[in-house]
């Protein structure tokens, strides 16, 4: 059994498991150690061993699905993707279907990885920041997986010049306008921009959240399938949402108008008929609140 | 007024149309650029309320100030609602706001009927060229057309808008007559032609001013009248061939306060609106035909689902053989969609099909069982009655309590 300890990133692994094939090592004749495997006494590191010579062809293609799938974090993370590229190359090609135990297996975790970048895209909360020195816009983020960059870039189109950051717990990414840097360790001076108390912009936020919302309709089942328990802890709309739901649950309301403007005072409009000349505006709305009245 | 006030007010008041969907919008960045916002023809979900629906716009109305006074409607006029205005700058800033924040991807802005059609209409557009214009907003925009607004409004609304939509309303002319006097049939379908008119010349010569990459949708409400599912969908099949429309959005009628004696007070049918979808799909991406999905008047079954459906009704198709038959038929099996259906396209040019290779592609195998023919598995109970299957297959209870 060959232990080869490498830094945890795809590039460094790529070499290894490069030598690796050269020498013709077996899938199960290998452990893989990233930066989060405790150490051992056998560890060989995988850098700096002698070259051997020989040629390999693997398609850009695979090259990119290897690539994505060891965001996946989880067992065998590295082990999988040594043994598609390894049956791969043996001139398996079903290795990579889905319809294939290894491939299945893949498939499954790209499709993992590809949604946590969805999440990502869908439910980080940036918040302005007035501090000085820091970016524009400032989130904290707990992915699930290694997403963050190269799922970031997204946010570059979204946001034009402005600046931003974006922490974790483990790494962290920082847009200046103009470059995105990606640090496998988050600074700690970004993570405290990122942790910021929440500023008054929330507010806005989470009444238009309440208002959306129909409690004649309420499914919670469908609605935590979306957006799954442990991301509600970093949206502003996080803490209305178990509210709303025991209010309609409580069914005071089997209509569907927000609880907040359930009773209150309205305003009836008069009939418009054919001819009518304008009429005053009303005493009880003024300004811009008021209605149009028929030309 | 306070701007919280109205965005409650206003966000209450919009929230019954369903059509929030942010997809279709050609690929636009503002990388290094002035201004914010991008699209990619994808949309996102930034939130889901309680209700389970997905909150990918910022979708108000400029106010619920109206002149109509449709039944099914909490802004209708006779409704005793609190009654907010946004200027367009306000509705601006929220939009910019929300955005930046990335609570939405865009803004779905809609109204009353104030003054009149046409003077609706420019106040909709005006909002949409702010943030254009002025503010190089290239997020994504879905303005509601006013029906009766005139030719040269919707072709501006164009120009800034991705999406637009008129609400076809109700499923039938009748229902429309009696539930919504002050609106028109007529109308409504000459808004649609309007639209489809600038799609098809933006994307036929070159010239042509842009025009709603992201296409129109309309909304039908369902289960404020007596329409059987059999004339929806063919309603829906024929503004899909009319219009080239890219959704129609069924919304299950909800109550509203203080409702008139006209439509119903009752839980919306989520189950029946869900079938609703279910059979869109099916004819949107599926090639199903809304009579084979209903051949006679009547509804979708509610415990089992229409492609299963279907399955049951025409059982001489099957078994199909999933080493042999063609891809389309494949994925008219229960349980195997479009994309495993593709799957196994790929996969048996490489070997044979076997039964397993269904458990790896996550097909829906109780599902697909009685109706597939591999390399290795007969369905033993081919010669099952279709009643007996479907009363193995039915949805339990509680899959149906979720909706
Ligand atoms: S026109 Fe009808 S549907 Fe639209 S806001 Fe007015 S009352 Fe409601």
């Amino acid at each position: 059994m060959h232990s080869l300890r490498f830094d945890g990133s795809f590039a460094t692994w790529r070499q290894a498991a490069r030598r690796a094939l050269l020498q013709g090592l077996a899938p199960h004749q290998l452990q893989w150690l990233d930066e989060e495997a405790p150490p051992s006494l056998f560890d060989q590191p995988a850098e700096g061993a002698p070259e051997p010579s020989g040629r390999l062809r693997v398609s850009p293609e695979l090259l990119d699905l290897l690539e994505s799938a060891a965001q996946y974090r989880g067992d065998e993370r590295w082990s999988l993707l040594y043994r598609v590229l390894w049956r791969f190359v043996q001139g398996e090609r079903s290795a990579v279907l889905a319809g294939d135990p290894d491939g299945s297996e893949l498939h499954r975790r790209l499709k993992a990885v590809r949604r946590e970048a969805h999440h990502l895209h869908a439910f980080v909360r940036f918040q302005p920041c007035k501090i000085p020195d820091a970016p524009d816009f400032v989130a904290w983020f707990e992915p699930a997986h290694d997403i963050l960059a190269s799922a970031s870039g997204h946010f570059a189109e979204r946001l034009g010049k402005h600046s931003w950051l974006i922490a974790t717990p483990r790494d962290g990414v920082y847009w200046d306008g103009q470059h995105l840097q990606h640090e496998r360790r988050c600074p700690a001076q970004w993570q405290a921009w990122a942790q910021q108390p929440e500023d008054d912009g929330q507010a806005l936020w989470r009444a238009y959240y309440g208002s959306t919302f129909n409690p004649a309709r309420l499914n919670r089942t469908v609605m935590q399938q979306h957006l799954p328990l442990r991301f509600w802890k970093h949206l502003p709309e996080g803490p209305l949402i178990p509210q709303l739901m025991s209010e309609a649950r409580a069914g005071a309301q089997r209509d569907g108008q927000a609880l907040v403007l359930a009773g209150r005072k309205g305003k009836r409009i008069a009939q418009i008929n054919e001819g009518d000349a304008a009429r005053p505006p009303s005493a009880s709305v003024s300004g811009s609140d008021a209605p149009d009245l028929p030309r | 007024m306070q701007l919280i006030e109205k965005l409650t007010i206003l966000a209450d008041a919009a929230k019954y149309d369903a059509s929030c969907a942010s997809s279709g919008a050609p690929k636009r960045s503002s990388k290094g650029k002035d201004g914010i916002g991008s699209t990619n023809g994808m949309g996102i979900c930034h939130s889901y309320t309680p209700d389970g629906r997905c909150v990918a716009l910022l979708k108000i109305l400029l106010t619920n100030f109206c002149l109509y006074d449709c039944q099914y409607c909490i802004n209708r006029r006779s409704s005793d609602v609190p009654r907010a205005r946004f200027t367009p700058e306000e509705v601006v800033t929220l939009t910019l706001d929300f955005y930046k924040r990335n609570c939405i991807s865009g803004l779905f802005l809609s109204s009353g009927i104030i003054r009149s059609a046409d003077y609706t209409m420019e106040q909709l557009i005006r909002v949409a060229k702010l943030l254009r214009q002025e503010h190089q907003f290239r997020g994504y925009i879905h303005l509601k057309t006013i029906p009766d607004a005139a030719p040269e409004l919707i072709a501006e609304a164009g120009l800034y808008a991705d999406r637009l939509s008129v609400n076809i309303e109700l499923p039938t002319e009748t229902s429309l007559v009696r539930l919504a006097p002050e609106k028109n049939v007529g109308s409504i379908h000459q808004a649609m032609h309007s639209i489809h008119l600038g799609e098809r010349e933006a994307k036929e010569e070159r010239r042509a001013p842009r025009f709603a990459p992201a296409g129109q949708s309309t909304q039908m409400i369902v289960g404020a009248d007596a329409t059987d599912d059999s004339t929806i969908l063919h309603n829906a099949q024929s503004l899909y061939h009319d219009y080239r429309l890219r959704r129609v959005y069924y919304s299950a009628f909800s109550p509203i306060p203080q409702s008139p004696k006209t439509v119903p007070f009752e839980a919306p049918p989520l189950l029946r609106e869900h079938r609703l979808y279910q059979a869109d799909f099916l004819m949107r991406g599926y090639g199903f035909s809304a009579t084979e999905l209903l051949a006679g008047p009547g509804n979708l079954a509610l415990d089992i689902d229409p492609k299963l459906a279907w399955a049951l009704a025409n059982r001489a198709q099957f078994p199909v053989d999933l080493n042999r038959a063609d891809e389309s038929l494949i994925a008219r099996v229960p349980g195997i969609g479009v994309l495993s259906a593709r799957r196994l396209g790929a996969l048996r040019r490489e070997r044979r099909i076997r039964y397993e290779d269904l458990t790896r592609l996550r097909c829906v195998l109780e599902k697909a069982k009685p109706f597939i023919v591999t390399q290795d598995y007969r369905p033993p109970r081919a010669e099952h009655e279709s009643v007996v299957l479907r009363q193995q297959l039915r949805d339990t209870p509680a899959q149906m309590a979720l909706w």
